[in-house]
């Protein structure tokens, strides 16, 4: 996807995110804009770094950094900008993605209806896997650092 | 790009799910949590021609080349959400930098129980990591959303956000009961990258140890934290190509036979 194409759909996810924003969370759109146009900035820089940097980094990678940069608190510009994309709830971004999602779904609703069961059924496990193994390890490191 | 028709439904759906709003039922030592992004996949789904027929196959087709970029702007937000907290990540002790790799397990247990339960390549997607938004957004970037990973990243993520904060409540008291931890590692170990799973095996942990409390939930929130910041670049650099050649290894196994190269 080119770069035009890709600041048009951020542009309309925006938008359908500041709905989501005033109805679920009762957030003036006008209040909210500044900080989506950050969010957008920042997602337009990523983009652009994971095309110009020669790695084989995709552009979340830079996306997640370059917010944690401008939001650390040693940069100088980081609370206002904190307070600025703060008045864009988080969950409120989820629901459009989710829209599209459904949306596309569709498509192969065959094979997702015949593995969902297996999925759900394989979350269980995964989130075991997860918690007894940081476990096994926290466990391990608090023993020989003498904290336990 | 420029279908105005997938736009406008998902703008519908957008606001009937709003509308809707978040339910919350208590269950046990967590919450059922229904959010609107649940009921917009739901209904989303239902605009398929299976159903109702509002789109055809070159909306849903349109509808998922987008996805990507519309996770972008969720990432921006996520990344803004961890700046203000990095000076308390980045003194956090060696215990808790370490546990983090403890998401090796879950693909390790993941892969082999995902092949052997007849999936494909769902498998590389669900079973890489815990399924968190970066993780989502990751499966996205690499692979595509509307793909077999796609689909197994998102069921994953789905079910963690419906039934997460339930199990992680479960299982955390379980394993403080009958599993030969200290109470600081489960606490540890709650710190997923998912604020709620975390609140909630904290929580458990908490009613269980009273006197604990307090270095329970720092060492819970201080993990969570640090999930947050590494997740994705764990699952990028560690996970991800584990993840791969484990897959063809148990695909061989149970098929006899090489798997199709990935693109």
């Amino acid at each position: 996807m080119n770069f035009k194409n890709t600041l048009f759909v951020l542009i309309i996810i925006s938008i359908l995110s500041l709905v989501s924003n005033f109805i679920g969370y009762h957030t003036s759109i006008i209040e909210s804009i500044p900080g989506m146009i950050i969010l957008v900035i920042i997602c337009l820089a990523g983009v652009a770094l994971s095309k110009i940097i020669p790695l084989k980094i995709p552009s979340v990678a830079y996306i997640v950094l370059i917010g944690c940069m401008v939001t650390f608190p040693y940069f100088s510009f980081a609370s206002t900008i904190s307070t600025m994309v703060e008045k864009v709830n988080f969950l409120s971004l989820t629901t459009a993605i989710l829209a599209y999602t459904g949306i596309s779904i569709g498509k192969d609703l065959d094979a997702f209806a015949k593995s969902s069961w297996k999925i759900i059924f394989l979350s269980c496990f995964i989130f075991i896997g997860t918690y007894i193994s940081s476990a096994i390890i926290s466990q391990i490191i608090l023993k020989l650092t003498n904290q336990i | 790009m420029k279908n105005w028709k997938v736009h406008i439904i998902a703008l519908v759906l957008v606001v009937v799910s709003e509308m809707i709003g978040i339910f919350k039922f208590s269950f046990g030592p967590g919450t059922i949590v229904l959010l609107p992004m649940l009921y917009a996949l739901i209904i989303g789904i239902f605009t398929g021609p299976k159903f109702l027929k509002i789109v055809n196959e070159k909306d849903m087709k349109d509808a998922g080349s987008l996805i990507t970029v519309t996770l972008l702007l969720l990432m921006a937000r996520y990344g803004t959400l961890i700046g203000p907290s990095l000076p308390k990540i980045i003194s956090a002790g060696p215990a808790l930098i370490l546990q983090e790799f403890g998401n090796v397990g879950t693909v390790l247990l993941g892969i082999p129980l995902a092949v052997l339960l007849g999936l494909k390549r769902e498998s590389i997607g669900a079973a890489h990591s815990i399924a968190r938004e970066p993780n989502v957004a990751l499966i996205s970037d690499v692979y595509g959303m509307d793909g077999p990973e796609g689909q197994g990243v998102m069921g994953v993520y789905i079910s963690g956000t419906v039934f997460g904060t339930v199990f992680f409540g479960v299982l955390a008291s379980f394993c403080a009961a009958y599993l030969p931890f200290h109470p600081y590692a489960l606490a540890m170990a709650s710190g997923v990258g998912s604020a709620s799973m975390m609140t909630a095996g904290v929580g458990s942990l908490s009613t269980m140890y009273p006197d604990m409390q307090e270095t329970l939930a720092a060492f819970g929130a201080a993990s969570n934290m640090l999930s947050g910041l590494d997740g994705l670049y764990m699952s990028l650099w560690l996970a991800l190509p584990i993840s791969e050649r484990l897959y063809s290894l148990c695909y061989k196994l149970k098929y006899g036979k090489n798997t199709e190269e990935a693109k």
